[in-house]
Order: structure tokens, then sequence, then C-alpha cells
């Protein structure tokens, strides 16, 4: 039967702000979260302050969670997944399974924001030892850290004395298949380097890069407050190896500025991991037969100028399920997702009413 | 309260403590077997199945590989042959010992490779049918092919590469193997001796007679075993969190030798191909500098331990050069083969032949509680048959006795 209903799948920032958009417009949004709580990756991770402005980002968060649950026109289904889909625009039957059993939604249009994953760094392995050596971390680590206002050497808890990022884990890398460039990498770990800066003023801070992608006005508010207010160092060159040296981390690569080898000592090393399509993602994408690039990201089959239709009619996909993505980019196309949506709906149910 | 009881860094280590698993699903690279048996399907070529008894064991992108324990043809490494004989008779002793079935033949053909990596030579399909060339040898025999240098295990699997994407190239080796009278097989697997070595690793433990737990060993792997088509390679969550090859490293932990951590782990050896021809004072100074001095002086190892012959050449052999200098140098070098079979009561001289090795080990022998002396003493006993004309070689007999 013809619903206006618009199921939301994904209770991340995406996620989130589609859903309170669908309820401020007037329609009823069901979102479904798999998680017993909303919030998504930012929460799920613990993410301390958000890029570029330093916002605590569970204050963020929580402001856009409060917004969808004192909405009347969002119905919220935690713990629960989507398992199984059938039927077409403006009436898809959409099975949804919780703890208490399975249950058949009837909705109009579909809205997926199951984001990504973070890339494992396990999968590049002998280059950076994260598995191996405890004081090899990655930006999410060190976010749990900068949260608990807390960083140090995990190995034995001391202060660290230098600290390095390595760019590009899992990003612009051809040989684990993953060519694209995450595009937040290098901001957040410019966010991060300040944050350290400021958390542990004595502790000298690099950043080894290919090259810096700083979009837009993260330029200004990162990389060169990172330089120049926190004295962050860049060194253009890549780190081929990490291996354990006394207590301290060796890191080795190549300086292609100064065209020579180095092998600097760190005490904590951070690798700037990329995005990966989550598992979410890849699920529903099969669930609903949408169409997936060849890194496993839901394509947005209208791009550049439709960021949010698939490949199915009446299902549309916001944020970092269809690629890399910054929470601007995120908030963005759930507004235009949740915009379509409805456009969708009503188109639906004047026909159905005609 | 939102107060973390647990230290953050206690948690992000938990975190991490499952280790890293692949999964053969995420692999980025092909499975060769897929293309090999579809092109057996079609006739191009006949594959040559792992014979039984077979260990199974788990490669870098979490594929199973089938790791032959006999039935096996064993191509032998020209350096081995010429530079350490002990080294493969040590690989042959441990066949005995366990009394698996195996041929040493006497027919294979050297596999070129070190030129080519040296750029020497050659061309495509000339490199592809001596590799054939040697599988259809072995598999005349009915044997496996098990091989024993670094060097052809590494070219052959990029030999095989090529074979499997480049019909023409398979159309001009089936002529070259037709001249020879002989079919175009490839092996299912390609194996090195040290995979062996390490599927057969808990068995040579059960049979250890010699204690080894006081020993502390440093681990170099052979770039063309873990760095060269690089999934091929054995790698265990138990050993480094899977993050480096297991091989070697898994045997001697096998064996309750210590490993001894080095940071310069990962650099070659410094054969490097091309260097020991070219540039052998930069091999030389390589060896000593970023090698053995760093092993000296971060794990002060009893011995060093690898699996390719340049390697164990060239870490051994460099050390004299050093020793002028006054390197911090002076550690023994062995392969896995003779550590192993050390472990389990081979003879020092008669199957090691430790005479062959240039750095002394002497003292190395002694902390294992061996003799070096008297050891000496019954080989030069043996050697004495020699001398009188009773024998023209030593025999396995001998080698025992």
């Amino acid at each position: 039967m013809p619903s206006q209903d618009i199921l939301v799948i994904g209770g991340g920032p995406a996620g989130l702000e589609a859903a309170r958009s669908i309820g401020d417009l007037g329609f009823k949004a069901i979102l479904v979260e798999k998680r017993d709580r909303l919030g998504g990756t930012p929460d799920e991770a613990q993410y301390a302050a958000l890029t570029p402005d330093l916002r605590s980002a569970e204050e963020a968060m929580n402001e856009m969670i409060q917004a969808v649950e004192n909405n009347p026109n969002v119905d919220i289904r935690l713990s629960s997944t989507v398992v199984a889909a059938e039927g077409s625009v403006g009436d898809f039957k959409v099975t949804v399974k919780n703890g208490k059993g399975e249950e058949v939604l009837n909705v109009g249009a579909v809205i997926v924001a199951t984001g990504f994953q973070h890339f494992d760094p396990g999968r590049e392995t002998q280059k950076y030892g994260y598995y191996e050596y405890e004081d090899v971390i990655t930006l999410v680590d060190c976010e749990k850290m900068l949260k608990a206002h807390r960083f140090v050497r995990p190995s034995d808890g001391k202060k660290p004395e230098r600290v390095c990022f390595i760019q590009c884990v899992g990003s612009r890398d051809r040989r684990i298949g993953n060519e694209y460039c995450s595009k937040v990498c290098c901001g957040i770990a410019s966010k991060e380097a300040i944050e350290i800066r400021q958390m542990v003023p004595d502790c000298k801070v690099f950043i080894f890069y290919i090259d810096m992608r700083m979009y837009s006005y993260w330029e200004p508010q990162l990389y060169w407050k990172a330089q120049e207010e926190h004295k962050v160092n860049y060194v253009k060159g890549i780190a081929t190896e990490i291996v354990k040296k006394g207590d301290k981390l060796l890191v080795k690569g190549e300086d292609t500025t100064l065209r020579r080898p180095f092998e600097i000592p760190m005490d904590i090393v951070i690798l700037s991991v990329g995005m990966e399509p989550s598992k979410g993602t890849r699920e529903i994408a099969k669930i609903f037969g949408l169409k997936q690039n060849k890194y496993q990201f839901i394509e947005a089959v209208g791009a550049p100028m439709d960021t949010v239709s698939t490949s199915v009619p009446g299902v549309f996909a916001a944020g970092a399920c269809t690629g890399p993505a910054d929470l601007e980019d995120s908030i963005s196309a759930a507004g235009l997702a949740a915009m379509r949506a409805i456009k969708t709906v009503r188109e639906n149910g004047a026909k159905k009413a005609s | 309260m939102g107060q973390q009881m647990i230290p953050v860094e206690e948690l992000i280590k938990s975190q991490k403590q499952p280790g890293f698993k692949y999964t053969p699903e995420d692999a980025p690279t092909e499975d060769y077997r897929d293309i090999l048996f579809q092109l057996e399907k079609e006739g191009e070529l006949e594959v040559i199945r792992v014979p039984e008894p077979y260990v199974e064991v788990t490669t870098k992108y979490g594929r199973k590989k089938k790791i032959p324990l006999e039935h096996t043809w064993h191509h032998k490494s020209c350096g081995q042959c010429g530079h350490i004989p002990g080294y493969s008779t040590s690989i042959f002793w441990l066949h005995r010992q366990f009394g698996f079935d195996y041929v040493d033949p006497s027919d294979q053909t050297s596999c070129t490779a070190w030129n080519y990596y040296a750029s020497a030579t050659s061309n495509a399909e000339a490199q592809v049918a001596v590799a054939v060339r040697n599988f259809a040898a072995a598999h005349e025999t009915g044997r496996f092919p098990l091989i024993h240098c670094g060097t052809s295990f590494g070219h052959y699997k990029e030999v095989r590469h090529e074979l499997l994407h480049h019909h023409d190239l398979r159309r001009k080796v089936r002529d070259i193997m037709e001249r020879l009278g002989k079919k175009l097989v490839f092996p299912e697997e390609i194996v090195h001796y040290s995979e062996w070595v390490y599927a057969m690793r808990d068995k040579i433990a059960e049979r250890q007679v010699i204690d080894m737990s006081h020993i502390v060993a440093s681990v170099h792997p052979a770039c063309h075993y873990h760095k060269l088509v690089e999934e091929d390679a054995i790698y265990d969550p138990e050993i480094y969190g899977a993050q480096r090859t297991a091989i070697v490293t898994g045997t001697l932990k096998a064996l309750g030798i210590q490993i001894g951590e080095y940071s310069s782990w990962y650099d070659c050896c410094g054969f490097g191909f091309r260097h020991i021809l070219v540039s052998r004072d930069f091999s030389r100074s390589f060896a000593v500098q970023r090698k053995i001095e760093v092993m000296k002086e971060e794990a002060n190892p009893d011995i060093v331990v690898t699996h390719d012959t340049g390697c164990v050449t060239t870490l051994d052999q460099s050390q004299f050069a050093g020793k002028a200098h006054g390197k911090k140098v002076g550690i023994p070098v062995m392969s896995d083969s003779q550590i192993a079979a050390l472990a389990m009561g081979a003879h020092p001289y008669k199957v090691l032949q430790l005479h062959w090795h240039n750095t002394e080990n002497r003292p190395f022998l002694e902390k294992l509680g061996i003799d070096p002396d008297e050891k000496w003493r019954e080989f030069e006993e043996a050697l004495e048959k020699l001398k009188s004309g009773e024998k023209q070689y030593l025999t396995w007999e001998d080698a025992d006795a």
C-alpha cells in the first residue's frame, strides 16, 4: 500500500539531519539505528572535538540527537537492523529486526545513511605495526585520548616528547585498492596536532604527508594555525616503516623535499586512517540492490549535480555511505535527501489520490 | 558521571588485543589459483597437484596454502650447493629422519633469477621456460617441486603471474616445451623449503634432543620470500600479530628459542643481487652496519637465523670485513634447516657442515653443550675414509655414525 512515511537508516550525523528535516517539514520519519543509541561514528568512536572549529563533538551530537528525540514526527527504532526489502518507489516493504522480532514497515521512500568505517591499519602489514607496537595508534585512538584529557604513551602511561602523524594510511594507495583520498584526514590530523600541542606543550608534533589537502577554510582554520600558532612541523615525505628501537618507535621514510631518507625516533605514531564503506553500508546496498562503486560505496548515480539519488528510484543516500565525506558534506546531503524523499512521497500520494 | 575507571590508554590497548585477521574476501590481489585451474579446464596447461599428506598454512591475506610433507622434488640452490652445502644437506637430513619420500634430482636447470634481478638477463619466454622445464622434470618423477632457493622461489612466483596472464607467452613456452619433449605444467602452489620446515615445526620439536631455550636468535626474513609477491608468504596471528611473516620465527619459537628483536629486521641483508655482483663493498658494509651491528647492539643474539642462500652467505661472510675494521660483529649465521637439524641431533660438521661458514660458531655450539673439538675429531675420522680411498664421498650412514 502506498505510503508517505520515509525510512531513514542510520542514526549518525546524516541520518539525524535527514530525520529531523523530514519531521520539521511535517512528514513522518522512521529512524532505524542498529546500536542502542544515536550519534553514529562520532559517538561510537568517542570523537573529542569536531573539525574544523574544535567544538565538543559530544555537545554537537547531543544537540542533533535532541532535535530528533523531541520531534513528534520522528519514530526512533534503536537496536534495530534492516534485514530485507521489497517493493518499489512509493510502496516499499522493509523488514526491520530487533530483540522482539521482525516487523515489516511500509514506507514510500528510503534514505540510507549508514556511513563509513575507519580503515584498519592491520591491513598495512609490516609497514606500521599497529598491532605490534602499543604506541602506534590511529586518529580514532587519539580522539579517545584527547576526549579523556589524557594524551600519554599507551605502553607506559608517560607523557610523550615527540609525536608524529602519518597521512594517507589506507587512502590514495593503489596497492591495497583504496585509490581515493579520504578527504578529512589532513584536517583531522592538523586539528589533533593542535590539541596535542595544547595539552602537552613540551611535546614536538610532526605530520608526514604526501600533500596536505586542506579544503576551503581549513587552510587558515587549521593548516596555518597549526604551524604558526602551535608550531606543528609538516614534513613532506613518505614514512615507509615503523620499528621499535628501545622504548621509542623509529620512523623510517623519505623526505621528498630534501631527497634523502630519514630515521626519526618518536614516542607515539598516529596513523591517519582513511574511510571505507561500513559493513552496514555494504549490507544495505545488497538488500536494496543499490549500485556500488568499485570501492563498495553506494553510487550517487546523478552526481555531481544530484548527490543523493541511487540506482533504485525512491532510495536516496546521504553522508559517508556514498564516499569519503566531512560533516558539512554529510549534513548538506542529508537535507537534500530529505527534500528529495519528501518530493517523492508527495508525488506518490498525489498520484495515488487522483 | 561519565568518568572512565580504566585509563584510556588501557582501553586502546585492549581494543587491539584480538589482533588483526585478514579475510580472503578483503584481499587486494587475485587468487592466482582461480586462473590456474580455469586455464587447466581450457586445456592450456596441466596443474601439478599438491600431493598428500600436506599441511594447510595461512598466507598474508588469509588464504590457505598447501605445504606438501613428502613426495617432493628438491629444486636446489646454486649458492647453497656452492658455498654452504650443509644448508641443503640439513634439509635432506630432516626428510630422512622422518622417513619421507623425496627426490634429489640431477637434471635440474639453474633458474637464472639472480642474473634477472641483477638486470643481466633475459627474455620472458626463456625465464618461464626454465621454470616450467624444472616443474615438468619434477612432474615426470611423480613428485612435487620444493624450492630450496629464495631467489628461485621469488622468481617463479613472478613468472607465474606472467604465464597466467599472457596467452602469447603460454604459446611460446608450450612450443619450447614441445621441443624438449615436455608438457606445459605448473604447480598448484610454489613452495619454499622453509615453509616445509615451518609446517613441520611441531614434529621437529617433538624429536628435539638439544635444549635451545637459553638461546636468543635474531631473524632475518628474506626479501624474496615476503616482499616479492607478498600474498604468498605465511602469516600467523600468533606471530607478530600477523603483521610480519611468521616464517623462521614460528619455527624457532617451536624449538623454544627466544627471539631477539632488532630495529632493522625489514632491511635487506645486503646481498641485493646487483650489489653483491657489482658493488660488493656496499653489500659488506650494509650487512655489517645495518644488520649485524644493529642486532648486536639491540638484541645481542647468540645466532642469526635466516632462510635464503644469499642472506646466509652475505650475513655470515661479510663479518670478516667488519672485524678487520673493529666493528661489533661475531654472530654466527645459519639457516632454519640447519638449526632444526641441529636441534634434532644432526652432526654439526658432517651434516650442517659448519666449517664452510665464515663467522666463528664454536662458542655457539659450546653454549648448546656440544663439544666442537670432539665433533671435529669425528668428522676428520670420517674424512680418513676418503683419504685412504675407502670411499669417494661420505654417505648418510657416515653422517649419522
